[in-house]
């Protein structure tokens, strides 16, 4: 459905996006991680024909972002970072209005029916400036599905809204992926975890890593790790003995106790619990930890930094 | 053209919601009157009336009322970011700020409407206006007021504060306005003369307002509209590069 190949951004002689390549199928949400000015609203906005790219090309849906710009833009709806709104007209004036601007014919039908879904059509007479900022959030989303497109375009929708909204509009996300092709950006690592199908890392305007959550997980954390609490410990220091376990490959000392990495495919557990007690210490408590996309994030950066210092 | 109607509809019932737009009205019709009831008591000793006194007093107050009808149209939606919607919309840059002109248009249109119905007063006390010169004072004023328009869209398009916006097409339409004066302080009549053919004035006090329909005028006020309209689009086009 989305089809990336080596889209670049140049702004003046900074290059936002750097030769970036990928697709996303029909019914996938496909994220876009990464930390403020990796280019992720760069991408989106060459995407949704908002700017022409630099150089490179993409489809959507089979039609080029620069020779079909109208065919693309029938096809993809699109939320900006900031929700753009007209304060002075009603919620049903202003999703008509965008209905009516990409063609849709009789549109009440779908106006009521994408008001319902973002759970307005109780305040479609409301003016727009009278919404507060999560039902602002969910009308901009009612913007972007109206004329049912077959592509959406999220950029950080779950910025500056509150925990709960936040929990909302992931689930809406989650659900439109049974119609529609997904691209969401987020800064936020176990949001893209929690949302998407697959993830794309960019770090400066090019990809850094991509896959599912799971295979990214695999690919950059091989091994399992497990957290221990130990007591009895006195004034030894169980680092060093813990190292010298056979297949711990890494000892962290966490606030409480110690974090110990696997040898990639490498169970630990027993033999773990095993030293400890040869140590003539007590474990309070031991469990596996989930590698979350942030540690993934930060590895992934700090090798990159390393390199171009190496360079 | 796609979208033109849509974008046309929206801003007219903008300004048809919009207290802010009431009031410029308010003041338009206001002045007018004004200036219609003092040329009709100049005209118990001096008969006939003028039926282009408001046209007349039009081609100057435009300075003010166009910028006040046009500087937010496209500095709002900058600024609200909506621009960025429109402009990954599947409609053309020129249908956007086609839509918006004429809807500026179509708003200055209804308040002249309002204005021609005053020369009913003058029938009715047996005034008869001069048919032909009222004609040709209000479709003179007409394109004037459009011309106006399209450089306050001009602004507009160039800037996303209205206060900016509105200050610097009044500068240029003070320009427009005063310009044939400079033709009094140089030496040169051609010169004089040619300033005079680059002014708004000089296409409307000599010719419309006193009846006398001439081509060249039209085309200088249509030429005008089209200059600016273009514009306007190649600065909204050039919002893609930056
Ligand atoms: N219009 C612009 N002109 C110049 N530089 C820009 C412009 N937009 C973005 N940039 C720069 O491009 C880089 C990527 O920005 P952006 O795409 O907004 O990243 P993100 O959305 O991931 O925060 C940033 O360094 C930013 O400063
Ligand atoms: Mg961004």
């Amino acid at each position: 459905m989305i089809e990336v190949k080596e889209l670049t951004k140049r702004y003046g002689n900074k290059t936002a996006v750097d030769r970036i390549s990928f697709s996303a199928g029909a019914g996938e949400i496909l994220g876009i991680l990464g930390p403020n000015g990796a280019g992720k609203t760069s991408t989106m906005r060459m995407l949704t024909g908002f700017m022409p790219p630099t150089d490179g090309s993409a489809t959507l849906d089979g039609f080029d972002i620069v020779a079909d710009s109208m065919e693309v833009r029938r096809r993809v709806g699109y939320m900006p970072e900031r929700v753009p709104l007209y304060p002075d007209m009603t919620v049903e004036e202003y999703v008509r209005f965008w209905a009516k601007l990409r063609g849709v014919r009789r549109p009440q039908k779908s106006i009521e029916a994408v008001l319902d879904r973002v759970q307005l059509l109780d305040r479609r007479r409301s003016l727009v400036r009278s919404l507060s900022k999560g039902l602002k959030q969910r009308l901009g989303l009612a913007q972007t599905l109206v004329h049912n497109p077959k592509v959406i375009i999220l950029d950080e929708p779950t910025i500056g809204i509150d925990p709960q909204q936040v929990i909302e509009v992931r689930a809406a996300v989650r659900d439109l992926a049974h119609n529609h092709t997904v691209l969401f950006s987020t800064h936020i690592l176990s949001e893209a975890e929690q949302v998407c199908d697959r993830v794309i890392i960019l770090n400066q305007g090019r990809i850094v890593a991509e896959g599912t959550p799971a295979e990214l997980r695999q690919k950059l954390y091989p091994g399992d790790s497990v957290f221990v609490q130990i007591g009895g410990v006195g004034h030894a220091k169980p680092e060093k003995t813990l190292r010298g376990i056979n297949g711990v490959k890494q000892v962290q000392k966490l606030a409480g106790g110690y974090a110990l990495e696997a040898v990639a495919g490498r169970d630990i557990r027993a033999d773990v619990v095993k030293r400890i007690q040869q140590a003539g210490w007590t474990l309070l408590e031991l469990r596996p930890v989930a590698v979350t996309l942030e540690d993934i994030f930060l590895k992934i950066v700090s090798r990159e930094d390393a390199e171009e210092q190496a360079e | 053209m796609n979208g033109v109607g849509v974008i046309f509809w929206r801003e007219m019932r903008g300004y048809f919601t919009s207290p802010y737009a009431y009031l410029i009205a308010a003041a338009f019709l206001l002045l007018a009157g004004f200036f219609f009831v003092s040329n009709l008591w100049l005209s118990v000793e001096q008969t006939p009336a003028d039926p282009a006194a408001i046209p007349e007093f039009l081609s100057f107050g435009m300075i003010f009322f166009a910028p006040l009808l046009t500087m937010r149209m496209l500095a709002e939606e900058t600024r609200e970011g909506t621009m960025e919607l429109l402009l990954t919309a599947p409609v053309s840059d020129s249908a956007i700020i086609i839509g918006k002109f004429l809807s500026a248009w179509g708003f200055y249109t209804i308040l002249l409407g309002i204005t021609a119905s005053y020369q009913i007063i003058l029938v009715n006390i047996g005034a008869f206006p001069d048919l032909g010169k009222a004609v040709a004072a209000y479709i003179g004023i007409w394109l004037y007021g459009g011309a106006c328009l399209s450089v306050g869209l001009v602004y507009s398009a160039l800037t996303d504060s209205q206060i900016v916006a509105g200050f610097l097409s009044m500068a240029t339409l003070f320009l427009l306005y005063l310009g044939d004066n400079i033709g009094l302080i140089v030496a040169d009549v051609e010169l004089a003369r040619l300033l005079r053919t680059l002014t708004l004035q000089g296409h409307f006090s000599t010719s419309f307002a006193v009846g006398i329909f001439r081509a060249e005028d039209v085309v200088f006020f249509a030429g005008l509209i089209t200059a600016m309209l273009f514009i306007a689009i190649r600065i909204v086009e050039s919002r893609r590069w930056r």
